[in-house]
Parts: structure tokens; sequence; C-alpha cells
């Protein structure tokens, strides 16, 4: 029967309309059941989960010397904080992981995989060295790929990419943001960006994002806090959150009306966000020594 | 958006503060707290407006809602609005989900994650339905409540699986995030949530409206039933990653439903749409054709969708066909083989069940110790779907005789063994047996 028909994926460049998206070779699949008459798994109340689609939050971390003190002190205990608040996010449709990628003299994974949000713990980091962002691009590039981190046999969301730094690159950062702008999960991701204290240079940090919407700035222990969380707890729900509507239904909604649609929305989020926060009195980064 | 803080008092619009004690959670419109009003516990959802489009007719329709009051007891529903702040932010407090409730997206996800408040660490506690009468229950209930809400003229708007809370023990069903709903015709900025919106407001189109629901309240009875996405296929999965011209293709402009009769492009995937592969076979065809008409015809005829009542009687009939048999095994009659007309057979061990016919539907009954059948199943012009009309029993005196106990409040007549016709008065019961037959009014039933 034609409708019983049930297909293996066959995920091959060629069959994928968006062969930019580097794909496996193949992926293995569980072998057919031996379909024997008297098979008893037929549970109507047995099921495993629903199928999921799968969203991979990359943090991407300076934790060069500069970073020391203070700014590492906050930013370790927010992640801690965070990690738990945004478990949920996914809820029953999308399933979250996330992957931490530090870059001070060295570049560094946390972890060696993307992990599943339910499980991680934030392992706290320490800062010293020279901000090598570059070389995190390159790595980036390198790893937000179907045969590295981005393996999921299932369905994928554009993976959201959240930059955090407090100073300029010490490397060659253009050309590495080259390679990475190359890649079709960067160009359809969701990318943030936090610049730490007052030496944080905004317009590379635009240039990471692709607009200064998704820029913010955080001057104290408090902003930096408030605006990863506003940052990690917008993007992660970006895709599975209920949305509101445009009140212009007169016409239809062709590719380039919904080209970038989240990214920009997330801008303007995260601007809004941004915008009804009360400055805090805390002491700047910078101040007090 | 202003956050509460906890401790921070809200003024309520007609006197009296609501006292922030903790956060239950997060939506796309704003955050719901825990709060003291009055001496006892509510839920205060407090909106982001600047999320919103016309903040001030929001808050009207909500006044509205509160006003007309719920269309049932199956709605939490708001019950009263906060004082406007200066700036113009507003909230509303509702009832608190009761105990033994889970909310929905736990069951889609077989569990619920409890986290231990000292370390953070999420423990996973097993969410399922108890009885397969249970989560049938559940379905009738859900749409039923949709009868409802649409009946009083009005629609959700944004129907997706966040908004129940289910008993996984008895099927009972609270729907909640009742305050997009508004008079059909009107929207107060809400779209949906991706995969549950129709696909014209997908392609933007139409706003939310009563059609629009129809087609959200067949994803979730999908989702519940098959555990899985109705467009996620083949065709879906190619694409590796979902981007926005991806969404607007596969749910909107080109959605194809897995198990499109005509169309094969879109089929589930070994490993991926496993659920779906393995219940697809067992539900019978009545309710697979529904869902395929939901997903075919209706994804462009919003007319063509199934209307409520429709979906309440399929699932009734489907309850009615579940079959627990002494060996453990519980499914619907369509799993078991039809050993002829009037018998059903187990598979696995063999044992026979008889079945009973009604006079109002064209389908047959069967019949195992337990079973039960519904006032609304012997009383035409009733709706009631839980309250318990009949039951099939063991005589408590003469154990091995089995027979049906009149649980209804309506006197009976059946015929006996001897060939004649016996009143059975409200809690009384007769044997089942060959010639049997059922006067229960207007309708009538016959072994």
């Amino acid at each position: 029967m034609s409708n019983e028909r049930v297909t293996e994926p066959e995920v091959n460049a060629n069959a994928n309309p968006l062969d930019d998206f580097d794909t496996k070779e193949t992926v293995s699949t569980a072998p057919e059941s031996d379909n024997s008459i008297l098979d008893f798994d037929d549970d109507p109340l047995s099921a495993t989960s629903v199928s999921k689609k799968s969203l991979v939050i990359f943090f991407l971390i300076d934790t060069s010397g500069s970073m020391k003190g203070k700014k590492m002190g906050e930013l370790n205990t927010v992640m801690e904080e965070l990690i738990p608040e945004i478990r949920r996010v996914g809820e029953a449709d999308t399933e979250v992981k996330v992957a931490v990628l530090t870059f001070s003299t060295e570049v560094r994974w946390m972890y060696s995989n993307p992990i599943p949000i339910e499980d991680f713990e934030w392992a706290r980091l320490r800062a010293s060295g020279v901000t090598s962002m570059g070389a995190a691009f390159k790595e980036l590039n390198h790893r937000m790929s179907r045969n590295s981190f981005l393996n999921s046999p299932s369905l994928s969301f554009a993976p959201v990419i959240f930059l955090m730094t407090d100073g300029y690159p010490s490397d060659d950062y253009k050309e590495g943001l080259r390679e990475l702008q190359t890649n079709s999960w960067y160009k359809f991701g969701l990318k943030a960006a936090l610049g730490i204290g007052q030496e944080a240079n905004d317009n590379i940090l635009a240039e990471f994002t692709g607009s200064k919407d998704t820029v913010v700035h955080a001057y104290s222990g408090g902003q930096l806090a408030q605006m990863i969380k506003i940052i990690a707890v917008t993007s992660s729900q970006i895709g599975s959150k209920s949305m509101t509507l445009s009140d212009d239904t007169s016409h239809e909604l062709a590719e380039e009306d919904v080209f970038a649609a989240k990214q920009k929305l997330l801008g303007q989020q995260i601007q809004e966000l941004v915008s009804t926060q009360t400055d805090g009195d805390d002491v700047p980064f910078d101040t007090g020594w | 958006m202003i956050e509460l803080e906890i401790g921070q008092e809200v003024e309520m619009e007609f006197g009296g503060k609501a006292k922030v004690l903790s956060v239950i959670g997060s939506g796309g419109q704003g955050i719901v707290y825990l709060v003291r009003f009055n001496g006892q516990k509510w839920a205060l959802k407090w909106y982001d407006i600047n999320k919103m489009s016309k903040p001030a007719a929001f808050r009207k329709n909500l006044q509205n809602n509160i006003n007309d009051g719920p269309p049932s007891n199956k709605f939490l529903w708001p019950k009263y609005l906060t004082k406007e702040a200066e700036d113009g932010t507003f909230g509303y407090i509702m009832e608190l989900k009761p105990e033994g409730f889970d909310s929905f997206v736990d069951i889609l996800n077989t569990y619920k994650l409890e986290i231990d408040p000292l370390t953070g660490r999420g423990v996973k506690r097993p969410v399922k339905f108890n009885t397969l009468s249970a989560m049938v229950t559940c379905v009738i209930n859900i749409v039923n409540a949709f009868r409802q809400l649409h009946r009083a003229g009005k629609s959700y708007q944004d129907l997706n699986d966040g908004g129940f809370f289910i008993n996984v023990n008895t099927g009972a069903v609270l729907v909640c995030d009742c305050d997009n709903i508004a008079p059909d015709g009107s929207n107060f900025g809400i779209g949906g949530k991706p995969g549950y919106m129709a696909p014209e407001v997908v392609r933007g189109i139409a706003q939310p409206n009563v059609q629009t629901d129809k087609y959200s309240l067949a994803v979730v009875l999908f989702k519940l039933l098959f555990r899985g996405d109705p467009m996620e296929g083949e065709k879906v999965v190619r694409d590796v990653c979902l981007t926005e011209s991806s969404e607007l293709k596969h749910y909107g402009q080109n959605a194809v439903f897995v198990y499109d009769p005509d169309d094969d492009s879109n089929r589930p995937v070994r490993g991926i749409h496993d659920n779906i592969i393995k219940f697809w076979r067992i539900y019978p065809d009545y309710i697979k054709d529904a869902f395929i008409r939901s997903f075919t015809t209706g994804v462009s005829d919003p007319t063509k969708r199934i209307i409520e009542n429709e979906w309440q009687k399929l699932f009734i009939r489907l309850r009615s066909e579940i079959i627990q048999c002494g060996c453990g095994r519980t499914n619907f009659s369509s799993m078991f083989i039809h050993q002829n007309e009037k018998t059903f057979k187990c598979p696995k061990c063999g044992m026979e069940f008889v079945t009973i016919g009604f006079s109002n539907r064209d389908y047959r009954t069967p019949l195992y110790l337990g079973c039960k059948f519904y006032t609304c199943e012997i009383l035409p012009e009733s709706d009631d779907f839980t309250a318990v009309a009949g039951e099939l029993v063991e005589n408590k005196l003469k154990p091995g005789v089995l027979g049906i106990k009149n649980c209804s409040d309506r006197q009976w007549k059946a015929k006996m063994p001897d060939g004649k016709f016996y009143d059975i008065a409200p809690g009384k019961g007769f044997p089942v047996w060959q010639g049997l037959e059922i006067d229960f009014g207007e309708v009538k039933a016959q072994i």
C-alpha cells in the first residue's frame, strides 16, 4: 500500500534543496524490522517522546586575561544560574543543546560535544592570555557542520550563536569571520553579541552579528547578568514560542518577506528589552580599583 | 519589559493587592507569577505590553471575557484584571492549576523534569496516560471544550501544546492560557505557535479565527495520538535546517500530510518519526480518514475541516471500541481479529469478545468485563460523555456470570433468557446472553 510506505532518510547533497548545508554521507538507520506477524509492540500508550527539532546554542566566550576578576566571576555565576532557567524553553518541539567555546591564547570547547540542556553543567571558567577571536571563528566554522556538532539525524533549527567579549581581538578576526561567513549554519543562525566593559568594540561585534540591533553592551556586573539572560532566553525562544502577527494580511508572504525574519525579530526584541532595563547603581567594571 | 519583583504588590482593578510570591513560568507575551490575593493563592499573568500591537484593545477584550465567564468548567479562565499602571502595563489573575494535572507538553515529552532546588539538577519523572480509555476521554474533552468555546462565538487563536493541563488518570482537561480568546473575526495581535498555525496564517493571508482553530485542533489531536508532527516527513527532513523559508514552504505554501494518500513525497522517516509509523497502523480507518481530510483538503479549504461535533462522535466511537483483554492486552477493536460479524478475537491469547449493536449507530460495540457505556450513547439528546450509564460486571452472588448493570437514573427493559422483557431499575442488572435485547427508551440494543 502506497500510504504505508516508510522512507529511509536519504539525506545527501543532491537531494538537499539547500545543498550549501553540508551533509553527512549517510544517516545510519535501524535495520528494517523483521515484520513478524505476531509482533505485539502495538500498545497505543507506549509512545516515545515526540520527535523534536534540534537547536544548538553556541556560547563564544572571551576568557582572555582582561576578563579576570569581577567580569569572569559574574559571568560564571550568571551562566550557572541561567542554564537551569532555560531548561524548559524547548518544550515538546525542540531539543536544546549547549556548546561553549572559550577563546584566549588558546581556543577550547568546554565539552567535546553539544550537551542537552537538561544535562548541562557549567564548568567554571578562568581567564588568562590574549584574545584569539579569529581563531575562535575558524574553530566554530569547523564544528558547525553536519559531520561534527550539528549531526542530529532529525531536523534542526538554525543555531543560536552568542558571542561575549571584553576587548579587542589580538589576532586577525576578519580572516576568521570571512571563513565563518561562508558557513550556511552561520548565515541562517541567530547571532547576538555582548560587549563587556569600556574596551569592547561594538562595531566588531556588529560585524559578527550582521546588525547593530543584536549587539548589546554591559558596563557593570548587574547589567552583564541582565544582558546575558535577555539574549539567551530571547534567542532560544524565538523558534518555539507563539508569535505575534502583522496587521497586514492583504498579500501573501513570499520567501523574501520571511528571509532572516527571526534575526530581525531577535534584534527588535533585544532592543525593546534592553531599553526597559533600569540602570542599577552598580559599580562599573573599571572603577573602584 | 517591567518584571515584577518577589514580594512586590500589584493593585487589582476592584481594590485589594496581589503580592508576588514566585515565578511560575514565562511565555511569548509575558510572565506568570504565583501571587497571594484575598488570602488565596492565584496565578498572575503579567504582560509585556511592548510585545503587543494593541494593548488597550487586548485589555478590553480580556475584560469582556471576564464578564462573559468561561464557556464551561474546562477552562482556567481569567478572573480579575489588575489596575492599569501609568505606563499601561497590566495583567490578570486566574485560578491555579489543580493538583493531579500535568501539562500537555510533559505528556508529549513522556516525562516531567523536576528540578532539585538545592543542586539545580533535573530529575525525570515519567508522565503517561494510565489507561487507553483515559487517553481517548482526554481527546473527547479537548474537542468538547473547543466545541463549547466556538458555540459561544469565540475563537482561541493560539491553540498549541502549551494550552492544556491533563489528568492522566481520568482524561480530565483544563484549557489554560485563555487570554487570547476573542470573538470570532477579531484578533488582538497573536499569530500562533509554529507547527500549530493553519497554513493560511503561516502564509500571511488570514488571521486566527474559528476555522484556523479547527486546523490547530487537528494538529493537537494528531500530536496527542500519533506523537509526531503531521507535516514533518521526508520532504521536510531533507531541508536539514528549518529556516524561515522552509517553514513558510512546509507549513504554509506546500504543506503535505505525512500520510497523504495521493502524495507520498513526505512520508515519515524511520529513526526519526517512529511513533507516527507505529501508531498509524493501529488506529481504525475512520480516525485516519478524519486526519487525512483535515490535513489534505482541509489545508487549502478551511470549510472542509472536521467540525468539533464530528470529532466528538468519532472519538466516542473509538472509546467504545477499546477492548481490554484478560491477557493484559488493551487495544482498539481494529487491532483484534474480526472473527465474524459479531465477534472479535484476541490475536495474542485467542479470547473471544461478543459485541452488542445499538440502534443509533452502524457499528457494533465489543463487550468485556469492566467495559462501560455512557449517557450520550443511549440518550439521543444527551451530550454527557462522562456519566457512566452501564457497565459490564460479574454477578457478585454467581461468580463467572457476566451481566450489564444499569448505572443510569432511568429504568430500562431487558429481555431475559426466558424470552420475556423485565424492568431494570437503576442499580439493577441482567445477564448477557445470546438473545439479549435492551430497551433504553428511544435507543435499543441487541447482542
